[in-house]
């Protein structure tokens, strides 16, 4: 344990300080592969766009170029917690509707060195639904853009928009918060995409009916588990289910617990990485927590990121350690 | 991914065959936390019949894996079986062996993920004839991130502590069980109610036993937080 001392990319500047000082803090950052962040989960008000907002802001003081995208098409708000106007600004409306194809001009600068932002889709009520093709052409043009690391806002529920760029991102982060219907949103939040995922790379498989059939909790078969699935489908074709199993495998996702008040919420993570592991044999890292903290809701009144508005909050602490992790992959 | 009638006990609890008897606990811990009725963790999940089920084979798992000889008669059954690779670590043996070093160790500390990576063949895993030294302790918990523990200005004052705390998942009332150092005063110290706490030669012997309960450095505690102290009583 190191006992004295923060590393030095991890030391947040006042406040107000100028691009200049912050690049001054890795001037040579070297080039590094894009990553792509989804920060997801099923219910609303548990602290998605807090956490992205807060998470990229620290990325971006790290000297990365960070681009956060409000990708929650029926609600953004993420240019409010940033502080950022949007009048007369390109969105992602602008995109799905092709009046604008290059990313890179929709992206804004935002209060944060290194940060831009590219706005959700404010210009046009009819985007909240996509088609594939337009999904996928967002996931590319992100991939293209001049970033170390791509933050994708979620929206809550679990429409296909939201779940295929959860799906498509490198990070599959989950937030929730202790209470009960927040776990059961972000349990099936998880289920939908566990089913989709299979659906996209088992849809050629002689056990995709049986799949699709699972998905019906009421199902004939009392499949009720994807342990229960693997069992049916290994009983059908035993060389499908190397390949269900394959699949599991590869699918691992990121927890953060939001708005967690002592120490047996705290533990609460741990039961769900359990259950998560135990009912849908997916591996869970229990990346971190967030406590409850009034100064969250006066950051969010005043416009401002929590790590610059109150940067020595236990908040802004336990954001940075979830970055730290998440950096170091 | 196997329903949980057959997993192995090691499965059931989440836990390594490397793991020792602290990591035993802790995954007991947690699982019969997250598996017991009415858990926020499951009731979406699982029914109650589910959770009794599981809880069934937590129980029976935490029996034989916390019993040393229960323990070695079921990994003898599990290679027999071929259900697992005869490996062990040498750690484990040990400090299943001296059970004492689990006390005043918060188990949320252990992390039995890393163990894996100290696996040696069984042969050489058997007790020693000679005691060895206890090994040392395992890396914190996975969750806690080692270095980003460590405050940000140096100093271990009674909101740090406080922090670290909750982290480990320990309550205050478990620091004073292990450090029969009365709550109020740990709840002082947390608090940085300095007039409140007794002679300084006290208050250094409580952050000696708080700071080891949570592994950090007891030197470093006690000096960093009696600094601040002096000086705030001084500025007083």
């Amino acid at each position: 344990m190191r006992l004295t001392g923060t590393p030095s990319w991890l030391t947040l500047k006042r406040p107000g300080a100028a691009q200049h000082e912050v690049r001054r803090e890795q001037p040579n950052a070297p080039a590094r592969p894009q990553r792509v962040w989804a920060i997801g989960g099923g219910k609303g008000g548990i602290g998605k766009t807090f956490l992205s907002t807060n998470i990229a802001t620290v990325a971006a003081r790290t000297g990365r170029r960070v681009v956060l995208v409000d990708a929650d098409l029926g609600g953004a708000n993420v240019h409010t917690c940033l502080g950022v106007r949007t009048q007369a600004r390109l969105d992602l409306a602008d995109f799905f509707q092709d009046r604008v194809v290059d990313l890179e001009k929709a992206a804004i600068d935002t209060p944060v060195p290194g940060l831009r932002l590219v706005v959700g889709a404010l210009s046009s009520a009819g985007t909240a639904q996509t088609s594939r093709e337009q999904r996928d052409a967002l996931m590319s043009a992100l991939r293209r853009m001049n970033a170390d690391v791509v933050i994708l806002d979620l929206a809550s529920g679990m429409d296909r928009s939201t779940l295929d760029f959860f799906l498509e991102a490198d990070e599959h982060c989950v937030v929730t918060t202790p209470e009960p219907t927040s776990i059961e949103n972000a349990y099936g939040f998880m289920r939908a995409a566990f089913f989709r995922r299979l659906g996209r790379l088992m849809h050629d498989s002689p056990v995709r009916d049986l799949i699709r059939e699972s998905m019906d909790q009421r199902n004939d078969r009392g499949i009720r588990t994807p342990a229960d699935l693997l069992r049916e489908i290994e009983r059908h074709d035993s060389s499908e289910g190397a390949r269900f199993r394959k699949v599991i495998a590869g699918f691992t996702s990121r927890l953060f617990l939001n708005q967690v008040r002592n120490s047996e919420e705290i533990k609460m993570g741990f039961s769900i990485r359990s259950v998560y592991k135990k009912f849908f044999g997916i591996d869970l890292d229990y990346t971190g927590y967030v406590n409850y903290d009034d100064y969250v809701w006066r950051s969010v009144k005043e416009r401002r990121p929590l790590v610059l508005a109150y940067p020595q909050s236990d908040g802004a602490l336990y954001i940075r350690r979830i970055v730290k992790k998440m950096l170091e992959g | 991914m196997r329903p949980i009638m057959d997993q192995t006990h090691y499965d059931v609890l989440e836990l390594s065959e490397s793991g020792t008897l602290q990591d035993v606990e802790r995954a007991y811990r947690i699982a019969r936390a997250t598996y017991q009725p009415g858990s926020s963790a499951t009731y979406s999940i699982y029914t109650d019949e589910d959770n009794t089920e599981i809880l069934r084979r937590i129980e029976e798992a935490y029996m034989v894996l916390s019993d040393a000889r229960l323990r070695r008669e079921y990994d003898a059954k599990l290679r027999r079986d071929g259900q697992r690779s005869g490996q062990r670590t040498e750690s484990a043996i040990q400090t299943f062996a001296g059970a004492s070093d689990f006390a005043g160790i918060p188990v949320e500390q252990v992390d039995f993920a890393g163990a894996e990576q100290e696996v040696r063949p069984l042969q050489q895993a058997l007790p020693p004839s000679e005691p060895e030294p206890l090994p040392p302790r395992m890396p914190a918990l996975d969750l806690v991130l080692d270095d980003t523990q460590a405050p940000e200005d140096g100093v271990f004052d009674g909101p740090v502590l406080r922090r670290l705390r909750m982290s480990h998942g320990v309550e205050i009332e478990e620091i004073s069980a292990i450090t029969k150092v009365n709550e109020l005063y740990l709840q002082f110290i947390e608090e940085n109610r300095y007039h409140d706490l007794p002679a300084p030669v006290y208050i250094r012997g409580f952050l000696r036993e708080y700071a080891k309960c949570l592994n950090l450095d007891p030197k470093v505690v006690q000096e960093t937080y009696m600094e601040r102290y002096r000086k705030r009583l001084g500025e007083g």
